[in-house]
């Protein structure tokens, strides 16, 4: 889209046309660097491993659910999702979604422009650092609204979070039936809120940054950079017991 | 005339390395270009492209990590029998019995989340420093089918132990699996190859992890890295006029190396 982008957009670190990168060997300049990080990194890995053991639990049994079961880390974040809504949705649809949305990403930013610096423009930093506290901000709001929101007279005993206040206010309100009102609670919000976060971020940064595809295409990829840390922590350090949220200090280790 | 100068002229060294030690630039060149490995770069690069706070080095440590899974998972198999309840006897030995043994498993477990990792910063580095952008569009492509297949290495790797800790799990991961619309089932079924985790489990599980997934690995990581060339090297910036007029952007034929 490199007729779209202003001029002025363009802020960043410039390389006129006519300079010429200055070039220099791959032995020793690279070869050398490749070395030393790879020795590092097998000195890193051999003090882990002589010092710290991989787990290893009693033999697999069906019978004996611990509690919590946890998927391994890096899914944590989807199995939080998995709290808060359909789990046809949390564990298939927006895995998928993702890897085909992360796949799209150079055939949407087609401006070639900003490759090869960090952040690409001026902005491109400050973009990030916003797109990434508004995205931790709202994600922490919701997980903990739904863990504890109570509203009596609308809660039934024992039920907590915004699923289960759609179920059953809307059927007390409206006297929609209550399998609708699932499908409301499970599917159609959670979707609502996954379209809505990012798209009032991005036209949030179009608004206030004036900010180009690239720019954009950077407040995105950092929604969803954030989305996976937070809901990761959230589930690898603040989910013990039942998945009740808690400190990490009360999280017990699996057992 | 030291042993090692000596060495250095039999016949023998000499069909080995073709060239002298690379402290000349033809020497240089040739280094590059005589060897399997080292001729993956280019002989030159720009000077930008070589700071560690550009690269961070984390694509050469994701495969760094793969070799090094490679040959402790290759270890491994020398113990690991693939059956219900075998398996988690093998780890039992493994962790009493063979020298080394803890070490070796404790490499690959650590590796394969170090992977993990470096494989989603690499990702994150490629991102915010734009080299996504064309003509690199379809190798960013490859490398997300890379990061899934590493995702998925490291999760058929998780049920091999057969503890509480794998069954578990692994049973929280498929049970997404089943859910999902319309082929759910059968999903679940290809994947478990029953209704439950159990022996006919493991034995996919364990094919998958051992021999089918690292080809699609290596086969990947083979495009990936070729098409780095192709795509004109490393990233750097593309230079532009401040008029905009006669910029370079649609000239696909600079900056090959």
């Amino acid at each position: 889209m490199a007729d779209v982008t202003e001029k002025f957009q363009q802020a960043g670190p410039k390389v006129q046309p006519g300079a010429k990168e200055e070039m220099v060997y791959t032995w020793p300049y690279l070869v050398s660097i490749e070395a030393i990080m790879a020795v590092t990194m097998i000195l890193a890995l051999t003090i882990m491993s002589t010092f710290v053991n991989a787990p290893l639990l009693d033999l697999a049994n069906a019978d004996i659910t611990p509690n919590p079961a946890k998927a391994p880390w890096y899914f944590l974040g989807l199995q939080e999702l998995l709290l808060h809504m359909h789990p046809a949705l949390a564990g298939v649809i927006v895995p998928t979604a993702a890897l085909v949305l992360l796949g799209m990403i150079p055939y949407i930013d087609r401006d070639r422009r900003g490759t090869g610096i960090w952040f690409s423009t001026k902005k491109g930093v400050p973009i990030a650092v916003f797109a990434a506290i508004y995205t931790a901000v709202i994600e922490i709001t919701l997980v903990v609204v739904d863990e504890f929101l109570i509203i009596p007279g609308i809660h039934p005993d024992g039920s907590k979070g915004i699923g289960p206040l759609l179920k059953f206010g809307l059927a007390k309100a409206f006297g929609i039936k209550e399998v609708w009102t699932a499908w409301i609670g499970e599917i159609l919000i959670p979707i609502i809120f996954m379209i809505a976060i990012p798209w009032i971020l991005a036209s949030w940064v179009k608004r206030r940054y004036k900010a180009n595809t690239r720019e954009v295409m950077i407040s995105l990829y950092t929604f969803y950079l954030t989305s996976f840390v937070v809901l990761s922590l959230i589930g690898t350090a603040f989910r013990g017991e039942s998945m009740h949220l808690m400190w990490p200090w009360q999280v017990k280790p699996p057992h | 005339m030291g042993l090692w100068a000596k060495f250095k002229n039999t016949t023998l060294y000499k069909s080995i390395y073709r060239n002298d030690y690379p402290d000349t630039p033809r020497n240089q060149v040739l280094v590059i270009l005589n060897s399997v490995v080292l001729h993956l770069h280019p002989v030159k690069l720009p000077r930008r492209a070589v700071r560690v706070s550009y690269t961070w080095g984390l694509g050469g440590l994701s495969l760094l990590m793969f070799l090094i899974l490679t040959l402790t998972g290759v270890w491994l198999m020398f113990y690991y029998v693939p059956a219900v309840p075998h398996g988690y006897q093998s780890m039992k030995f493994l962790d009493t019995n063979v020298i080394f043994g803890p070490f070796a498993r404790n490499m690959h477990r650590w590796a394969a989340h170090g992977m993990v990792i470096a494989v989603w910063l690499h990702m994150t580095r490629v991102f915010y420093t734009g080299s996504y952008k064309p003509p690199r569009e379809f190798n960013w492509v490859i490398g997300v089918v890379l990061f899934l297949v590493t995702v998925l290495l490291s999760f058929t790797g998780y049920l091999l132990p057969w503890d509480q800790l794998a069954y578990w799990a692994i049973m929280v991961g498929s049970n997404m699996a089943k859910v999902s619309p319309v082929v759910g089932t059968y999903v679940q079924q290809a994947l478990l190859g029953g209704f439950d985790i159990g022996p006919a489990t493991l034995i996919r599980w364990y094919t998958l992890h051992v021999i089918l997934l690292p080809l699609a690995c290596i086969a990947l990581m083979a495009m990936h890295f070729w098409r780095i060339r192709k795509d004109g090297g490393i990233s750097t910036p593309i230079p532009y006029d401040e008029d905009g007029e006669t910029d370079q952007l649609n000239d696909n034929n600079e900056g090959k190396s």
